[in-house]
């Protein structure tokens, strides 16, 4: 009996030290807060995929934004402190010649709840999409905006579709 | 262990012969009765550490020579700050079952070194603080941290424990004890939105149903009758 005692304290000593393991850290490849996804299509052609060149997209007020090239499918994030979110799309803006930029000012209104994700990874915000102004392009880089689904729960599909 | 029984035996048949009793040995009773104290560990902690706040009446009750019917009831209120969360959980359990004394004690004295089993029962609720919103790629914007969240109230789990642990007596029924514990989970039901992360007499809950506890116990003890051994 001492001895079964005796296991057991080790036992439970060992599964102490063993519990202290992980679970602190947020795993990668978790599903936190999604980004928008934004796909680009040919503005003749509605159901051809075209690749944007050096397209800066960044917050109003920044100094610094992202940069994508070469891809018709881009993420960008949306504010989740605020309701709205506005982002300059500059075309050729990533590139170092700032005479051939083309800004266009997108808005994105949304509504933002908070889902408990774990204990490591905290929370994360979803979002749902009242609108994305403005709705006229009349001058711009940008000949129409869709969105193909407002609530934004994942980076599995397409929110927004841009014809250009 | 069997020369200093030998030793004390002699010692014990000395003593009878010398001292002229009538008694070739003399016999001590096993003693009977209810035992309750309070884990000073939780007391202590709640005067230490500010997000701490918790009690734990101990008892057990000595059913036959080895078996003792034991139970622990407490109330914690904790505030777990991590990394991303801050949260306040509030709530009070029970725990009912056996300890075994597997300690064979020489003369009068009534030491135990033990191994039990408990099912503990705990019905709390959680209020979030603060949080963090995790976002992929830094935050962009900045982190946002949220404040205060919501409260999750009415929450129940229930768990079995593997005992193990030591009493010892310092003075008169006066007694001083140590047990560590290894949980599992049976029943957890966790609110909608929000995880059970720490549960009062469980503690921190982790990916799987185990946890791990410990108590430190001063307890007193009240004899209610004797036996011959």
């Amino acid at each position: 009996m001492k001895k079964i005692a005796f296991i057991a304290l080790s036992l439970l000593l060992a599964v102490s030290f063993w519990n202290c393991e992980k679970d602190d850290i947020c795993a990668e490849g978790t599903p936190v807060t999604p980004r928008v996804i934004i796909e680009f299509f040919d503005a003749t052609n509605q159901t051809t995929p075209k690749n944007v060149t050096n397209l800066g997209v960044i917050a109003t007020g920044f100094t610094e934004g992202f940069a994508f090239n070469g891809t018709n499918k881009i993420e960008v994030p949306l504010r989740t402190n605020v309701d709205i979110t506005e982002l300059d799309f500059v075309l050729n803006g990533a590139d170092n010649d700032p005479a051939n930029d083309e800004t266009v000012t997108l808005t994105f209104n949304y509504e933002r709840s908070n889902v408990f994700i774990s204990r490591a990874c905290g929370y994360k915000t979803i979002f749902n999409l009242t609108n994305v102004l403005p709705t006229d392009f009349t001058g711009t880089w940008v000949s129409s905006l869709t969105i193909e689904q407002p609530n934004i729960i994942n980076e599995n599909e397409t929110h927004i579709k841009i014809y250009f | 262990m069997k020369h200093i029984l030998k030793f004390t035996f002699s010692l014990v048949v000395l003593f009878s012969i010398t001292g002229n009793a009538q008694d070739s040995i003399q016999k001590f009773p096993e003693r009977y009765g209810l035992r309750v104290g309070v884990d000073l560990h939780r007391l202590s902690k709640s005067f230490y550490d500010d997000n701490y706040r918790g009690l734990e009446i101990v008892g057990d009750y000595r059913l036959t020579k080895k078996f003792y019917i034991a139970g622990e009831l407490g109330n914690e209120e904790k505030t777990v700050d991590d990394d991303r969360l801050n949260f306040t959980t509030n709530g009070s359990y029970f725990k009912v079952g056996f300890d075994y004394n597997a300690f064979e004690n020489w003369l009068d004295m009534e030491n135990m070194i033990y191994a039990g089993m408990r099912v503990g029962f705990s019905s709390f609720d959680h209020q979030v603080n603060s949080f963090k919103i995790y976002e992929n790629n830094g935050n962009y914007y900045g982190q946002t941290i949220i404040a205060p969240g919501e409260k999750f109230s009415g929450q129940t789990a229930s768990w079995v424990e593997i005992v193990g642990g030591v009493k010892a007596e310092l003075f008169n029924n006066l007694y001083m004890g140590f047990s560590v514990r290894l949980n599992y989970l049976i029943s957890n039901k966790e609110p909608e939105g929000f995880a059970n992360l720490y549960i009062p007499g469980f503690n921190r809950t982790y990916d799987g149903k185990f946890g791990a506890g410990f108590n430190y116990t001063l307890s007193y003890f009240i004899p209610i009758y004797k036996k011959k051994k």
